[in-house]
């Protein structure tokens, strides 16, 4: 209950926050160099061609007119066609956004294992001659940014090992299941074992890239908030009782230890969401990612604009998921 | 000595960043060849240790035949650039409006909060492929690029020190004494978040390395004339089988450059003693 109460309360809040973001990209992709009406022509079409295109297009009006038009059809579900690939633009997120979605989640899994695992690791050096180079290793692991542990897997288990393989998501020849979009669930649903296999080797090293980049704070945090609740008398009275050190770790200390990184991995997974798209570049996953980099190259605007306002619509929603987890995990906060 | 230089991973932050920024500066003087020299008959050499390498070119060439390591290190010059100017330029922008917000509370730091929230709901990355696709590639617009983004991460950690600074009783005495705001602001407040800003801004320097290198990998960063790492990275991605340090040297560079900024602002966060928000990007 608690939780569906400030989901809501928080996604009332969203709503505002997504149309000054519409508005915002709106702006920003208007005050373009280039003319997407002209990049829609052929190039031998005449000037009275282009300008016909661009008044059919709308973008001769005044901006404030352009985004009243644009938001009158948005809330009827039409966000306009694509200028590049002449194709209407919400089909096209239906089709990349799973993808994207599958693979940030597996992303997040990695990144949640190695960090809680990490932080503990961390946390029981603590005091010890190897806390110091444990410390300046997650320092060097934060400077690992996902693309580049993207092009060091490829070259490591794709070149040198030739292990994995590293583009796409299926091996070529076999089929794609469509059900629900998402890759993993579809094989299993149609019941398809090899395709299952194939897709999971295909997302194995992006999501590790992706994970990996994302665990170190994680780890930090962890093992900060640990040191801190260590200070905390109930454990020193946990101590006194006679209770195992393993089992005042993993019993008393981790579950309010946990609270603060939960917040933390909740801003990370927005910042995670935003960095699948490198990921998706570099192993040519067909997601959001890649259709956002086409678009940019081609000045597909409507692409943009919408690609741009779904990766906000996903960091809301799991903005407002992790506080209403919060909320549930720490009944201190609950007001009466 | 002063306590922030006794630190150990200050000075091995330093000397990394000390080294890159020579490099930049003296890249023309450093560089055994002129970066842009093309050598059509020795394309995509592999370095000078393995099997048919050129002790002339110790990285290798790459596909045009131009010398990976004269590249490497003209490229840092965009690097360097970008992280100092962007980096400050995010402070500037991120810490006046913390000042501002913190200080005046009320109408004034609703409307920056709000704002705050708005940015937080973009990926960094996607905003800044979004304000290139508006402003165009080039340096300049890079940077511009990297502060219009990243000065909530100043402004976020700053403005809830300032909060607390500001009902220090040192503050109130200060006002009590007659000061001015604009006075109270400057020598008392500002003074007290010294600490807490240079921490952030060595960060945020490593972090707009990986923002230009990124920008120019998908080809939306500097001028394609300009050499920069990531653009590297994405020539050298094609040449991956047959000269793999087009690729690794760049990937390299950006891993050290970064691991410099971030060793150096970790021990200042240490030694300056200052309590700051955990979190990456």
């Amino acid at each position: 209950m608690i939780l569906l109460a400030t989901l809501g309360r928080r996604l009332l809040v969203a709503v505002p926050i997504l149309l000054v973001v519409s508005v915002l990209l709106f702006v920003a992709l208007r005050v373009l160099p280039v003319d997407p009406a002209a990049m829609s022509m052929p190039p031998n079409a005449t000037r009275d061609e282009i300008e016909g295109a661009r008044r059919q297009m709308g973008l001769d009006r005044p901006l404030p007119e352009q985004y009243a038009i644009w938001l009158g059809h948005a809330v009827h579900g039409d966000f306009g066609r694509s200028i590049h690939l002449r194709r209407d633009v919400l089909p096209l997120i239906g089709q990349t956004l799973p993808g994207t979605i599958e693979l940030a989640v597996c992303a997040m899994v990695v990144a949640s294992v190695l960090g809680l695992a990490g932080g503990l690791l961390l946390f029981s050096l603590r005091g010890r001659a190897a806390e110091a180079v444990a410390e300046t290793g997650t320092t060097l692991l934060m400077s690992i940014p996902e693309f580049l542990w993207a092009l060091l897997f490829i070259f490591v288990f794709g070149v040198l090992l030739q292990a994995m393989p590293f583009t796409g998501r299926l091996d070529p020849g076999l089929e794609r299941p469509v059900v629900t979009g998402f890759l993993l669930l579809d094989a299993l649903l149609v019941g398809r074992v090899d395709v299952f296999r194939s897709a999971a080797v295909h997302l194995l090293l992006p999501a590790v890239a992706l994970g990996l980049a994302f665990a170190p704070p994680i780890m930090r945090v962890l093992r900060s908030s640990l040191l801190d609740v260590y200070h905390e008398d109930y454990i020193r009275q946990a101590r006194l009782r006679g209770v195992s050190e393993t089992r005042i770790l993993l019993r008393h200390a981790l579950k309010n230890a946990i609270l603060p990184t939960l917040t933390l991995m909740g801003v990370q997974f927005g910042f995670l969401f935003g960095g699948s798209l490198l990921v998706e570049v570099i192993y040519s996953y067909p997601g959001m990612g890649n259709l956002m980099v086409d678009a940019v190259r081609n000045a597909d605007l409507p692409i943009i604009q919408l690609v741009g306002l779904t990766y906000c619509v996903v960091v809301l929603l799991i903005n407002s998921l992790v506080d209403g987890l919060y909320l549930v995990l720490n009944p201190r906060l609950r007001k009466r | 000595m002063p306590r922030w230089l006794r630190s150990g991973r200050v000075i091995v932050g330093l000397l990394i960043v000390l080294a890159v920024l020579s490099c930049a500066l003296f890249a023309p003087l450093l560089a055994p060849h002129d970066p842009d020299e093309q050598d059509l008959l020795a394309t995509l050499l592999p370095a000078a240790w393995q099997a048919g390498g050129d002790p002339a070119h110790l990285l290798g060439t790459d596909g045009l035949g131009r010398d990976v390591l004269s590249r490497l290190m003209f490229g840092a010059r965009v690097a360097m650039t970008v992280a100092l100017v962007a980096s400050f330029g995010a402070m500037a922008v991120g810490s006046v409006l913390a000042y501002v917000a913190g200080y005046l509370g009320g109408w004034a730091d609703w409307l920056i909060g709000r704002a705050v929230d708005v940015w937080m709901s973009f990926p960094p990355v996607i905003l800044s492929l979004i304000l290139m696709t508006g402003l165009g590639t080039g340096a300049s617009n890079v940077i511009l690029a990297i502060v219009l983004v990243d000065w909530t991460r100043f402004c976020r950690v700053l403005r809830s020190e300032v909060l607390v600074v500001a009902r220090r009783d040192y503050v109130a005495a200060a006002r009590l004494v007659g000061f001015s705001h604009w006075r109270t602001v400057t020598r008392e407040i500002v003074p007290a978040t010294i600490p807490l800003l240079v921490t952030l801004l060595t960060l945020e320097m490593g972090i707009a390395v990986v923002v230009e290198a990124i920008l120019s990998f998908v080809g939306l960063g500097v001028k394609s004339s300009q050499i920069a790492w990531g653009q590297m990275i994405a020539d050298g991605r094609e040449a991956i089988y047959q000269a793999p340090w087009n690729l690794l040297a760049p990937v390299a560079a950006i891993f050290i450059t970064v691991a410099g900024f971030n060793m150096l602002g970790d021990g200042l966060r240490r030694s300056l003693d200052v309590r700051m928000v955990e979190g990456r990007e």
